[in-house]
């Protein structure tokens, strides 16, 4: 453990009080800065790819498979050709001429760009027409006829997996069912034994039904091949250019460094903006070929209907315990549906993500899981949405077996919780699957919760509903849930071969301000201040003078990206390195400046400046220590200040929290309204805890989306039926409840500054606590599970299947006097 | 937004729109653009000309004259959900504005616009048929008024010929002892109706209901009135067991369909949820006392 991370694990032990700042007033560590970003946002100054204009550009439709499963019979250009302004019309025969007509997905599945044989999924991409303008482009796009042989479609992973379902993948040599993958954790033996001698067991099947991350900002490029320079810029709405940049270079033979990935400002990825889509290599090709700017943006339903989704993990959870409620094994099966390629989101070592931390917050020494994916007539995805990596579909597991044993056992689930948690002297603790948990402390978490819930007053007040059978009932939900962010280590985490480190570059000006430029690519989670506070912390700078960049391949360090909470865990501890390795050569300019040995200069936080030892009065600010690199260096050092660190993280974080959830559930209608939402999180030592709690706020927002609104639906035809805003309903502020947010201090020992992820947290612990919320306000009447999205109708089939659903004049009998006459009905 | 190309007209009165509806074949109206911009930029709608009518003067109105509410064609959903008059004298006026759409949307849609659309999802269609109102059209002949019963036809069809424009939507001024209501049940601001239901009831110096008149959302080929329950009420003292009578008839006269928004049985349901909810505000702003009696 650092000093560093010492001094900020005695910092504070956060809760309702205001927020002790200890960034000296200088924007540092701890203050809520005021995100430096929103500035240009606000004002519509914002540069997203679809702002960007070029000189003589053109536009791209590209036209959709209204087919799930068909084969590509003809494809005729001549109508579309004739249309005035439009320029070209490519097909996969088109490609196969650049060798572009297939592209690699993240997990080493081949993906056609342009359907070169068969269709595999509805709103595949089939043509792209290239016009002069974007109405033209759609008009074009409209007039290419294709001549399809429609095949029947395979629709959920368990129709792809019986014996007689057509095949989908006939173009992987010797194929000849739907299967993608398997995939097993733990001790099975081990965990069947323990089924076997237990006192109690539970077992619960949940679906954690297709999402879309449904970004505002949808998917698009602007390819700019430039023919003089011989070199092709894609302005495009990426999580991870340098990765990106690396793919085209393998998938267009074109020399790395004659490529440059430009993610300019990126309206929410999600998850989504990681993988590379064909549109994407559409706009490049078209622009190399045609040899001018190509522009190409997803209409919102484009976005759905083809683009990553998320979860669509078909689960059942099992749990072993004693008759007092002590977790003995806990052991899942899964079904994944990974749609039509094996295009899921993950470090490649790690075909399930991160699943295998399905035994959560909790002390269990035996675990066993199976997963089998398969291949379906659907959209390819599997992406990590506002998520590490499938760490959300474990938490929910666990976290809603947690209370179905509760419930069983008939104990109060924050007591089960409590008796089955990791104890803070276990850290760091090895889970039955192998995880490497850095820190905790999650009883205290839960404990703050719960006063902050007044759980109590609401056990009582819902008991009391119940005895006068009220006509709303309810629900009370627990969620303690354990993250795990920040991957690498490159060891054991990889995308397509490289590493996953992440990288920080710092140099400070003569002037006494500085660049900061950062390998992981902001998508709105205010990196540009979040950065800049690390480096004024580290630097004893102000935060007005830093200015952080990212997203451009040519200047940024090489650097995998954001998502699966890692930048603060790995381009954050960068950064801090990075600073560190400034502030050392800092300390030898110092010593010329200050005429004093290099061994008697500190450093002091408080003041941010150096001083000779004992003379606190003989001192220097790193601008006049900036002045010095450049105006008189001393000759023991190079000239300039200047350092980069590229971070490879020793192990991930874990970030943790507890949620609890107040629901009120009409027994008339099956409506659900929020009556309370309590979300403590502890994500080790805060940078900026305004942004942190902008993050929870949106976070919560998503897993209420998740809980109640959201999913993408098929018919049989394969036809989504839930493929547009209409159908695909998002939460808005109108839906969203007013959040009590708190916090706990835990700080990762690992991480320089103690830090840990937060992005995640709030889409991964809320869902299994809004979800035992609802089923909380039933379990009296034997409810253990309800689907999500909780829509009205699925959850007053539950109350009905209870018992519990109500007819207005059931127990309430609507008796009218007349006012005028003073009353004619008895009371 | 990538429509289809268009021309368009702004005519400046009614009588300029009906000649243009008259002499142009492909063509479109455009109000508030609450379904006609979304059916553009789909291209489910590939009109050769867009007749935008806003720069009509004058047909923004909703005001009470002579026995009637009337309601201008360029009147907006905002409008209703912010007047005076209609929060004091027509309760389900008050209650579906603010159901309607979203904000965004309720500044521009028109209550006219949404009864042309005939969305059987559509709100305002129930409210008309539940205040037994009229539709008053200009065509070339003149001007022709369309009782709310004789007007939905089909989803999306109405008997308004094609070279008419909907001028005003209108309901008579609420009798001395009526109520109205509209209860909704939808899935979030800005969804559809899973199913709705608009209530107006008319009582007698003996406090017995003289007229009852039940509109739903939803739940059938258009808003469609549930006579059956309507039969039931008349002649009858408002109380629960009498209005979850009326329920279950306006439940069994209802035909939904399963989608998304839940199964053809749980919107049944709701329609008699809905329907005793609606009846029971109804009452109340009849100016009778609600009490709810344990059993």
């Amino acid at each position: 453990m650092s000093s560093d991370s010492e001094r900020f694990a005695e910092a504070e032990d956060g809760g309702p009080q205001p927020e002790k700042h200890c960034g000296h007033g200088r924007g540092g560590m701890g203050e809520e800065v005021k995100r430096k970003e929103d500035q240009r946002f606000i004002t519509g100054r914002g540069n997203y790819v679809d702002d960007i204009k070029k000189p003589g550009m053109l536009h791209c439709e590209i036209v959709r498979s209204p087919h799930a499963h068909a084969r590509i019979e003809n494809i005729d250009k001549s109508r579309a050709l004739k249309v005035d302004g439009v320029v070209a019309v490519l097909t996969a025969e088109d490609l196969l001429e650049h060798d572009l007509a297939t592209m690699p997905t993240l997990m080493d599945d081949t993906q056609d760009v342009l359907v070169n044989d068969k269709v595999k999924f509805q709103s595949q991409e089939v043509a792209a027409v290239i016009a002069t303008d974007r109405y033209t482009a759609k008009d074009g796009a409209q007039k290419v006829v294709v001549d399809y042989d429609v095949l029947d479609p395979v629709i959920g992973a368990d129709k792809a997996l019986e014996d007689d379902a057509p095949v989908i993948r006939d173009d992987i040599e010797g194929k000849e069912d739907n299967h993608c993958l398997d995939w097993e954790t733990g001790d099975e033996e081990a965990t069947a034994k323990a089924f076997e001698e237990a006192d109690v067991t539970v077992k619960e099947d949940m679906l954690y039904q297709r999402l879309h991350p449904a970004p505002i900002e949808t998917c698009g490029a602007v390819g700019d091949y430039d023919p003089g320079k011989d070199k092709l810029t894609v302005h495009m709405t990426s999580q991870a250019p340098h990765i990106h940049r690396t793919l085209f270079a393998q998938v267009s033979g074109i020399p790395e460094h004659k490529i440059r990935i430009v993610s300019p400002d990126v309206g929410g990825g999600f998850g989504n903006k990681v993988p590379i889509y064909p549109g994407y290599v559409v706009a490049a090709a078209a622009s190399y070929v045609l040899e001018e700017p190509v522009k190409w943006v997803e209409e919102r339903s484009e976005n759905i209907q083809s683009t990553g989704f998320a979860r669509d993990y078909d689960m059942t959870g099992e749990i072993a315990a004693t008759e007092d409620g002590e977790i003995q094994a806990v052991r899942t099966d899964v079904l994944a549906d990974h749609g039509a390629f094996n295009a899921v989101a993950q470090p490649s070592k790690f075909p399930a993500g991160f699943f295998n931390i399905f035994t959560g917050s909790y002390d269990i020494d035996t675990a066993y899981g199976t997963l089998t994916a398969a291949y379906t007539n659907t959209a390819p995805g599997g992406v990590a949405y506002r998520c590490s990596f499938r760490v959300t579909e474990a938490v929910y597991l666990i976290e809603r077996m947690v209370k179905v044993l509760a419930d069983e056992l008939d104990m109060d689930p924050a007591e089960v919780r409590r008796k089955n948690f990791i104890q803070p002297e276990q850290f760091p603790y090895e889970s039955a699957t192998g995880w490497n948990y850095d820190s905790g402390d999650y009883e205290k978490a839960l404990d703050k919760a719960l006063e902050m819930a007044d759980y109590d007053h609401y056990r009582e007040e819902q008991q009391r509903r119940i005895e006068e059978d009220a006509d709303k009932l309810l629900g009370i939900g627990v969620s303690s849930f354990t993250e795990v962010v920040g991957a690498g280590p490159g060891q054991s985490c990889d995308i397509a071969g490289v590493e996953m480190f992440d990288s920080a570059e710092i140099r400070v000006h003569p002037t006494g301000n500085a660049t900061v430029r950062v390998g992981v690519q902001t998508q709105g989670q205010g990196h540009e201040t979040t950065f800049a506070q690390i480096v004024a912390e580290e630097l004893g700078m102000d935060v007005d003078d830093i200015t952080v960049e990212h997203g451009d391949t040519d200047t940024d360090p090489y650097g995998l990206g954001t998502y699966g909470s890692r930048s603060t865990p790995v381009a954050g501890a960068a950064a801090a390195v990075a600073s560190r390795k400034v502030r050392e050569k800092a300390k030898a300019i110092a010593a010329n400046e200050l005429e004093a040995a290099e061994e008697d200069i500190d450093w002091d936080r408080e003041s941010g400046q150096f001083h000779v030892t004992g003379a606190p009065d003989r001192s220097i600010s790193i601008t006049e220590i900036a002045a010095g690199a450049y105006m008189n260096h001393p000759k023991s050092e190079e000239p300039g200040l200047e350092a980069i660190n590229y971070y490879d993280p020793p192990e991930m974080t874990y970030p943790f929290g507890s949620y609890i959830v107040v629901v009120e559930v009409d027994r008339e209608t099956g409506e659900v309204e929020f009556e309370k939402f309590v979300a403590v999180d502890d994500c080790g030592n805060r940078i900026n805890p305004m942004i942190i709690e902008g993050q929870i706020h949106g976070g919560l927002a998503q897993g209420i989306g998740t809980a109640m609104l959201e999913h993408v639906t098929f018919d049989d035809n394969g036809n989504v039926t839930g493929g547009d805003f209409m159908n695909y309903l998002l939460p808005t502020s109108m839906e969203i409840p007013e959040f009590e947010t708190g916090h706990t201090v835990t700080p990762s020992p690992h991480h320089p500054i103690g830090a840990k992820g937060v992005g995640e947290s709030p889409t991964v612990g809320s869902p299994p606590a809004i979800v035992n919320a609802v089923v909380d306000a039933m379990s009296h009447g034997g409810i253990s599970h309800v689907e999500m999205p909780m829509t009205p109708d699925t959850v007053w089939e539950k109350l009905d299947e209870a018992g519990l659903s109500m007819d207005p004049a059931d127990n309430v009998s609507l008796e009218f006097d007349d006012q005028q006459s003073g009353g004619t009905a008895d009371d | 937004m990538k429509p289809a190309q268009f021309e368009t007209h702004e005519p400046n009165t009614v009588e300029e729109a009906v000649s243009l509806l008259e002499s142009l074949d492909d063509r479109a109206i455009l109000a508030g653009g609450q379904s006609m911009v979304p059916m553009l930029r789909f291209r489910l709608a590939v009109p050769e000309t867009v007749i935008d009518i806003n720069a009509i003067d004058g047909l923004d109105y909703l005001e009470e004259d002579d026995g009637w509410l009337r309601i201008g064609a360029l009147a907006r959903h905002a409008d209703v959900e912010e007047s005076d008059l209609i929060d004091e004298q027509y309760g389900s006026f008050a209650d579906t504005a603010p159901l309607v759409a979203d904000p965004q949307i309720r500044n521009r849609g028109t209550v006219a616009g949404a009864i042309a659309q005939a969305d059987p999802k559509g709100d305002w269609g129930s409210v008309l048929l539940a205040h037994e109102g009229e539709i008053v059209a200009q065509g070339p002949d003149g001007e022709r008024v369309i009782p709310a019963e004789d007007f939905f036809l089909l989803p999306y069809d109405t008997t308004l010929d094609e070279n008419e424009l909907i001028t005003e939507i209108r309901v008579p001024t609420p009798a001395p002892r009526e109520g109205s209501a509209y209860h909704k049940l939808k899935r979030k601001v800005g969804d559809y109706a899973m199913a709705g239901s608009a209530a107006r009831l008319v009582l007698d110096e003996d406090g017995r209901i003289e007229t009852a008149d039940v509109g739903l959302t939803a739940v059938d080929i258009t808003n469609v009135r549930a006579t059956d329950a309507e039969d039931h009420l008349e002649g009858e003292r408002p109380g629960s067991e009498v209005f979850k009578r009326a329920g279950e008839l306006a439940a069994e006269q209802s035909n939904p369909e399963s989608d998304e928004h839940g199964d053809a049985g749980y919107k049944e349901r709701m329609v008699n949820v809905l329907t005793q909810r609606a009846l029971g505000d109804a009452a109340e702003r009849a100016g009778l006392v609600k009490r709810r009696v344990s059993q």
